[in-house]
């Protein structure tokens, strides 16, 4: 009996034991369940070793229709939590979420898991884990889990790995672990922008691949789950337009938008041609663009930008206009109507001030029928900026033939009379208020495309601030063309100073109509490059056609009256058919321009994704934006930039050299343009090497020792990261 | 950035076309209206006592809304402790008014007559100003609420001072209630210190609204 007894006091104490144990904590399984949920505590080996990383896994089986969270689980809901507690030393790393789900409710939208999902955590035994022991792992799990109605629910796992001496082999874990990683979204494999607006947030996504799949098929489904909550509002629609190579998906900002500069975290879910469902990670930092400061006025947004006040514009824009007058196309006309002022020195001199106020008032009206014109388009939304009529070809054709037409008149071949309110009419015996007034509007016309210094900061700054104040530095810049002849006008003293009149003002005047060939020339070659070298056929024809129409008018100027008549007739309908014609070829083929081979060059063609791509990588870029049209464009990629010393401290520096072509229209560059408060060519960035380094803009008359400078000043850093890499 | 303004008024003009043209009752988007800093959506909707609640008739004084749902653990959690109901003790006490809105569709969680919201208020010791039955769900709708418990305040010249949740923790565990900063509270005591609003917009946490389908 006492043994009999004994035993069962000893099986007691066991129990006890046991229940004690139980209470102290090891008596929970790796396995528990609540009525919606099933759950298990999983690992990726069989036992473990000092210092290694396993992964641990709770898997969780959902009855039908109900659902747990995910890390931002949207509008509404609770994300799953685990609370670890490991041996000494151990230590878990975060939750690895798989690609959610969304459940829709009405308005509200979730981000979560249904039927089953497995959230991986990584745990590090120490490295001083004694072999032959034990490794209890202890996971209390919090869900809530919710059909329409949710139910938070607790359930404490546990499983215990034994522990080998490091180095020995140890034995496969749950297939369960393999099964999770792949459910994990994988690394985006490509670039990818966030921009923020006030309206949208938009991801741009540079892939062709993908770009083509949404371009040619019915969109597969697409979701970008936002990290955080406030991100994104989790119930809009997130509408996908393709932009040439690229996706965008347009996403509604939520109650926190991203703010400038901050990493906009999440996966982007897209189901794949095989009806797989993918997710990948996206960590893009978000650039905030002027839309969204809505509360900052935008004079004030926009005076910041480029900083600049509206005085010192007007001043700039002035002085652009003084210095206009030197520009190869606007000093000929301008020196047509000093000659024609000498002519009548000794006339009345009220007379020739009223000519000098008409010459004023046709610059003037000219310069603001065109700023009228910029508010129009701008109002419009469209992407405007200085020089912008030059990026219509029938435009540049019609200059090209003003200028040749301006030449022959030059020439002597033919003269307008008196009346008409051509450009002879400054030239003839009486003084024609109509030709100086329509003296103005060609300077205007001719003088666009030289674009001078202090000009470009004063009309990007214009182009950007409210109408008055776009008028008024639109107006102060034809002032500034006009004043000197205003001035030579009004100021006696001065006219005494030039030269007195003779036969030689005949010769200087049939010189000064090469350079209106030239520009003609000029012309043509830029119509050449925007509507492809049928264009310069067309462009020739019609001046053919005008010098012949022009020969005809004069040559019966003191003909018969019924042959003056037929003369002029078909001189008129000659022209017409120039015109009309040359509208209708370069319109024609204005789609097909003729594309340079860019590989032979030392800089390759612009494009914001290849500008971005180059940033990305830290690397130092030179940009220059340019236009066939732009005189001092062409003139510093002449005189500095293919300049051989230069193109070797590009190569030197590891500089990659992007050019920007604005001669026609381009909304990537007009947009980079306008970063820098600029609407117009030429602009000239040097990006040191580094991500997110800020570029110098170099001034807009170049020389090779500006140039050098500039990539002296960025050098150090600039060549460094190459040096190092290699 | 010259282009940015022509585009932003556009923009914004054609915004404003769009939302003049909408009726109120189609707006569907969870969060469209009810925007900080901006008039609170005006509102007249059925009081649980059978008389007709607007919230003009409060113009002048500080209104809180708070959606609920006593069948939601996490607006459980808020009552079984005593949190709401004191701190709508406290806020009727100041002459703040504070409105409970019952959106839940007949037939879903949460959905109760007028008599049983004013006998579950009782036996939870809660202490409204008053109910809101919303069973179509309009009104929730027109503030965005997503959540039960979620709350919005109104100063007492009608803008919408703050929205978002009870509290800093989400969670359904009672003793989180006091490790939590209380946007609630702290809002109200901004407003009744005529500080602007430290916490305007937070996370709203809890059960979705059981909205009609």
């Amino acid at each position: 009996m006492p043994t009999f007894s004994s035993a069962r006091i000893a099986s007691g104490l066991a129990l006890l034991a046991l229940s004690l144990a139980a209470d102290a904590g090891f008596a929970a399984s790796s396995r528990a369940s609540t009525p919606q949920v099933e759950a298990e505590l999983v690992a990726s080996a069989a036992a473990i070793r000092p210092g290694d990383k396993i992964q641990l896994g709770v898997r969780q089986k959902i009855i039908p229709h109900w659902h747990t969270y995910w890390v931002n689980p949207g509008d509404s809901g609770l994300a799953m939590q685990i609370a670890w507690r490991l041996p000494d030393g151990a230590r878990a790393g975060d939750i690895q979420w798989p690609t959610p789900g969304r459940f829709k409710l009405g308005p509200v939208v979730n981000y979560g898991y249904e039927n089953e999902v497995t959230l991986l955590t990584t745990v590090t035994a120490p490295a001083t884990l004694p072999a032959g022991g034990r490794f209890p792992v202890r996971a209390t799990v919090d869900w809530l889990v919710c059909q329409e109605t949710c139910i938070p629910q607790q359930v404490e796992l546990e499983l215990t790995l034994p522990v080998q001496a490091a180095g020995s082999a140890v034995g496969p874990g749950s297939p369960l672990i393999e099964a999770a990683r792949a459910q994990l979204p994988a690394s985006t494999p490509w670039p990818v922008e966030a921009h923020a607006s006030k309206d949208a947030l938009t991801l741009r996504i540079a892939d062709a691949r993908l770009a083509a799949r949404f371009a040619s098929q019915a969109p597969g489904e697409l979701w970008f789950y936002a990290e955080q909550w406030g991100k994104t509002a989790h119930d809009a629609p997130q509408p996908v337009t393709v932009v040439g190579d690229s996706l965008e998906i347009r996403i509604k900002p939520g109650d926190e938008p991203p703010k400038d500069g901050e990493t906009l975290a999440g996966v982007l879910s897209i189901r794949d041609d095989d009806g797989q469902t993918r997710g990948y990670r996206i960590a893009a930092p978000v650039s905030v663009t002027a839309g969204a400061s809505a509360v900052a006025p935008p004079t004030g947004d926009n005076a910041g930008s480029s900083g600049l006040s509206v005085g010192m514009a007007v001043l700039l824009a002035l002085a652009g206009g003084l210095i206009l007058n030197l520009m190869p196309c606007v000093f000929p006309v301008l020196s047509i109507k000093a000659l024609s002022l000498l002519r009548h020195a000794g006339h009345d001199r009220a007379l020739v001030r009223l000519q000098g106020l008409a010459y004023t008032g046709g610059v003037l009206a000219s310069f603001a029928a065109l700023g009228a014109v910029l508010i129009v388009l701008k109002a419009g939304g469209a992407q405007v900026g200085w020089g912008f009529q030059f990026q219509s070809p029938p435009f540049v054709l019609a200059v090209a033939y003003l200028m040749f037409a301006v030449g022959l008149s030059l020439s002597g071949v033919f003269t307008l009379g008196a009346s008409a309110t051509g450009l002879g009419a400054s030239l003839a015996d009486k003084p024609g208020y109509a030709g100086s007034f329509f003296t103005g509007v060609l300077a205007t016309v001719v003088a666009t495309p030289c674009t001078a210094p202090f000009m470009g900061a004063a009309l990007g700054f214009a182009l950007g601030q409210p109408a008055p104040v776009l008028l008024a530095v639109f107006l102060s810049l034809g002032l500034g063309l006009a004043l000197p002849y205003l001035l030579l006008c009004f100021w006696p003293a001065l006219q005494r100073a030039l030269p007195r009149p003779g036969v030689w003002m005949e010769r200087v005047k049939q010189a000064l109509a090469f350079p209106m060939y030239g520009a003609a020339v000029w012309l043509v070659w830029v119509l050449a490059q925007q509507a492809g070298p049928n264009a310069i056929a067309i462009a020739l024809g019609g001046m053919l056609a005008i010098a012949f129409a022009a020969w005809l008018y004069d040559s019966s100027r003191n003909a018969h009256v019924f042959a003056r008549h037929g003369s002029t007739g078909l001189a008129v309908l000659t022209l017409l058919a120039a015109l009309l014609g040359g509208y209708a070829g370069v319109q024609a083929n204005a789609a097909t321009p003729a594309t340079a081979g860019a590989a032979k060059h030392a800089w390759e063609p612009y494009s914001k994704v290849r500008f971005d791509e180059l940033r990305a990588a830290g690397k130092p870029v030179f940009v220059n934006f340019t236009a066939a049209w732009c005189i001092t464009c062409l003139a510093n990629e002449k005189v500095a930039l293919s300049d051989v010393g230069v193109a070797d401290a590009f190569r030197q520096a590891g500089i990659t050299y992007l050019k920007g072509d604005w001669t026609n229209q381009d909304p990537q560059i007009s947009a980079h343009l306008a970063e820098f408060g600029r609407s117009g060519v030429p602009l000239y960035l040097l990006y040191p090497a580094g991500t997110g380094s800020a570029p110098q803009v170099l001034p807009q008359l170049l020389t090779p020792n500006t140039v050098l400078s500039a990539i002296a000043a960025a050098g150090p850093g600039t060549a460094s990261p190459k040096l190092a890499k290699e | 950035m010259p282009f940015a303004l022509a585009r932003k008024l556009s923009r914004r003009s054609l915004l404003q076309l769009a939302v003049a043209a909408l009726p109120l009752a189609a707006v569907g988007n969870a969060h469209a209206n009810a925007e900080i800093g901006q008039p609170a959506p005006a509102f007249t909707a059925q009081g649980a006592d059978g008389k007709p609640v607007s919230l003009a008739a409060y113009k002048g004084k500080t209104v809180v809304l708070e959606w609920t749902n006593h069948e939601c653990p996490f607006v459980v959690k808020h009552y079984e402790s005593g949190n709401i109901p004191q701190l709508q003790k406290d806020a009727t006490a100041k002459g703040v008014v504070w409105l409970q809105v019952i959106s839940s569709a007949p037939g879903k969680q949460g959905h109760v007559e007028g008599a049983s919201a004013i006998k579950i208020n009782g036996f939870r010791n809660a202490a409204p100003s008053g109910v809101v039955l919303d069973p179509d769900g309009k009104l929730g709708r027109l503030y965005g609420a997503q959540t039960t418990p979620h709350l919005f305040i109104v100063d007492p010249a009608g803008k919408l001072v703050y929205k978002g949740g009870i509290d800093s923790i989400p969670s359904t565990r009672k003793d989180d209630i006091a490790k939590a900063d209380n946007y609630v509270k702290l809002a109200l005591a901004d407003l009744a210190a005529n500080r602007p609003v430290t916490h305007a917009s937070t996370k709203p946490y809890g059960c979705s609204v059981k909205y009609a389908d």
